[in-house]
């Protein structure tokens, strides 16, 4: 909430950087129950994009669009659930007390003589980027310009065998445009609520009333 | 007034919530001098050293800020205000207390002296007095009696789940509204949710089937709220009315958070005998005061006892009067928190819920007007009840469908009609008279599956 020292401005950071630390979306299988991180149009082990909506490649089954929307949903929630656990910790780094409890004097700290300043752990700034992230892999554009953060480094051991060509993602996120826009709807309907993206202009200017 | 409720989601503010937090002691500071007659100076700080018996309000807390599972009468400490103890913190040592029941985010009054600087030596717990109970005037009663024909109010409450774990089969919802309809015909129906529980396993694991009656199939969780249920819903008769009140795990809901934003009525596309109330809410039918809170606390609160008296009693029981002594809906804090384990080998656990605790607006979950109300229904995990504590009514629904899809329960409570001549009616002597409601004379509350 506090303006963390000096940065570039918000919008002018890549998403690179803003999604270096997000949790990636798992998607799991209802066929086959495999498991697998789920990153847009791009090329993977577990699964592929076809012309007719999202295929897992161990079992071959085909997603509804249901199937992908409500683990979407579920996820969404249970980091907005997690965020409202409201866990602390302290920026101290000797004494990095993590709790949930609050002082009164909320940033102090509640251990002993600790002159730390308490923060959330999960901070509604993470939150935001948070959906932001998953509002991004059904980004129609993004998906196009491929400019996805990507799930896999050289080197990882499921880095993907096979790789997408440009023209195939451009064409598959066409075919896929419904499915991407129901769930595009999904994180917005959470993003319309989040009071991070909003000015409030009544604390800012309250001090004229 | 529910534009309150109508707050942005996802922006806690750290100080914002430390403010409500030191509020909630100095509210109480007030009505324990008022009620027990005694001045501020015989009020002062626990966390020094001092010759004399002094009396202190504060928050129960752990002595330790890790402190982590149960709590008990050795691990417990009092948090105090801004104002009375720059808000530190003192161990309580209650050995000479032989009867308490203490809870992490109680708000207490104690008298003891901290003789040594480290512990705060509590010699008397003071019990913090019950809110006043709803009046109504001669005028208002009658009113109401005229507004019913029939000789009592019957209201119906469920509680969601409504969906079972392994299936979205809406047979048991079908057969409860036909029996709405035909057989118990009540003035009002309440439901809370969840109605689509974003923790159902089949929800979060995505793996729910099509449904074979639908030409086009549900994209979103919202869609199989308006294309399976809310045709359900909107063969209730419309006479009567029905009261929806949301939980946080509640997909159809964008505000996940406690206190919640109601539901969106138009949306949803259900008929004008719908009202979306907010969570927690309190209501008026007719003359008696509902007070409505959709979060487990009588599974969260887990007290720290100590006696015989205490703990030969009803844990429902208990629970009820500190609700009603906090005059909150969930005085607990930190509110629970629910894990899964994620993998076995690591002993790694996932969020999954919560109890959301928005708390900057944690003031809209107190007692409106500071007055008990006459009912309060608090659906739970837990099997039913109805209890009066207090002469409140406390009502549990249980849940309306099992895990496994088995039956549920509901309540039914009918209210007799308010006669100002039959006596059920306690007249208060005022410069206008005014009565007392007595719901809990004149309520019967029948729990059926």
């Amino acid at each position: 909430n506090s303006i963390d020292s000096l940065q570039p401005l918000e919008t002018t950071i890549s998403d690179m950087e803003r999604f270096a630390e997000v949790a990636l979306l798992e998607l799991s299988c209802p066929n086959c129950n495999i498991e697998f991180p789920f990153g847009g149009i791009i090329a993977s082990n577990y699964y592929q994009m076809c012309y007719n909506g999202l295929q897992c490649k161990k079992c071959e089954h085909m997603f509804t669009p249901l199937q992908i929307s409500s683990q979407l949903e579920s996820c969404i929630r249970s980091h907005i659930s997690l965020y409202y656990a409201g866990w602390l910790t302290c920026d101290d780094s000797t004494c990095g007390n993590a709790t949930r409890q609050i002082s009164v004097f909320g940033k102090r700290c509640l251990n002993d003589g600790c002159t730390g300043v308490m923060r959330y752990r999960y901070s509604d700034k993470q939150l935001y980027n948070q959906l932001l992230y998953f509002g991004s892999l059904f980004d129609r554009e993004k998906n196009k310009n491929q400019e996805l953060k990507p799930l896999y480094l050289t080197g990882d051991s499921d880095f993907p065998k096979d790789s997408l060509k440009e023209s195939s993602i451009r064409a598959l996120s066409e075919q896929n445009r419904e499915l991407l826009e129901v769930n595009q709807g999904v994180v917005q309907k959470y993003l319309s609520d989040c009071g991070r993206r909003y000015v409030d202009m009544g604390s800012i200017f309250d001090f004229m009333v | 007034d529910h534009k309150k409720y109508k707050f942005r989601t996802m922006r806690q503010n750290l100080l914002d919530a430390s403010d409500v937090l030191d509020e909630q002691i100095e509210i109480f500071s007030k009505i324990i001098q008022k009620h027990f007659n005694l001045s501020p100076s015989q009020f002062s700080d626990p966390t020094i050293q001092s010759q004399s018996e002094i009396y202190a309000v504060g928050r129960v807390v752990p002595d330790s800020p890790n402190a982590e599972g149960r709590l008990n009468t050795e691990s417990l400490a009092l948090e105090t205000s801004r104002v009375m103890g720059i808000g530190r913190r003192v161990r309580l040592d209650l050995k000479k207390v032989e009867e308490l029941s203490m809870f992490s985010g109680q708000i207490v009054a104690l008298k003891g002296k901290n003789a040594n600087g480290e512990y705060f030596l509590v010699d008397e717990i003071l019990p913090l007095p019950y809110p006043d109970a709803p009046v109504s005037t001669e005028e208002e009663i009658s009113e109401s009696q005229e507004s019913l024909e029939a000789e009592s109010m019957k209201v119906i409450i469920t509680s969601g789940p409504y969906f079972a774990e392994d299936s979205i089969n809406t047979d048991l919802l079908l057969d409860f509204v036909n029996r709405l309809n035909n057989d118990i015909k009540p003035h009002v129906l309440i439901m809370f949710g969840p109605f689509i529980d974003v923790t159902n396993p089949l929800i979060a694991k995505g793996s729910i089937p099509s449904f074979p009656n639908l030409k086009i199939q549900p994209k979103t969780l919202d869609e199989i709220f308006i294309k399976v249920i809310t045709p359900i819903l909107r063969t209730i008769n419309p006479l009567i009315q029905v009261i929806l009140i949301p939980c946080t795990r509640d997909a159809i809901s964008k505000h996940a958070s406690y206190p919640q934003d109601s539901f969106d009525r138009k949306y949803l596309q259900l008929p004008k005998n719908f009202k979306c109330f907010s969570n927690p809410s309190t209501f008026q039918l007719n003359e008696a005061f509902f007070g409505c809170s959709n979060i487990d606390i009588f599974k969260d609160l887990v007290e720290t006892t100590k006696g015989g008296l205490t703990f030969s009693r009803d844990r429902f029981d208990r629970i009820s009067e500190h609700i009603l002594q906090q005059r909150r809906y969930y005085p607990l804090f930190p509110g629970k928190t629910r894990e899964i384990l994620a993998s076995k080998e690591k002993k790694i656990y996932k969020h999954i819920a919560g109890a959301d605790l928005e708390i900057p607006y944690l003031g809209l979950t107190e007692f409106v007007g500071n007055v008990a109300p006459d009912v309060m229904i608090f659906p739970s995990e837990l099997p039913c009840f109805a209890r009066v504590v207090q002469n409140v009514v406390i009502i549990n629904p249980g849940r309306f469908i099992k895990h496994k899809g088995g039956r549920g329960t509901f309540a039914q409570l009918s209210i007799a009609k308010p006669d100002l001549n039959d006596g059920r009616l306690t007249k208060v002597d005022n410069d206008e008279p005014v009565y007392l409601h007595n719901v809990w004379k004149r309520a019967r509350i029948d729990l059926s599956t």
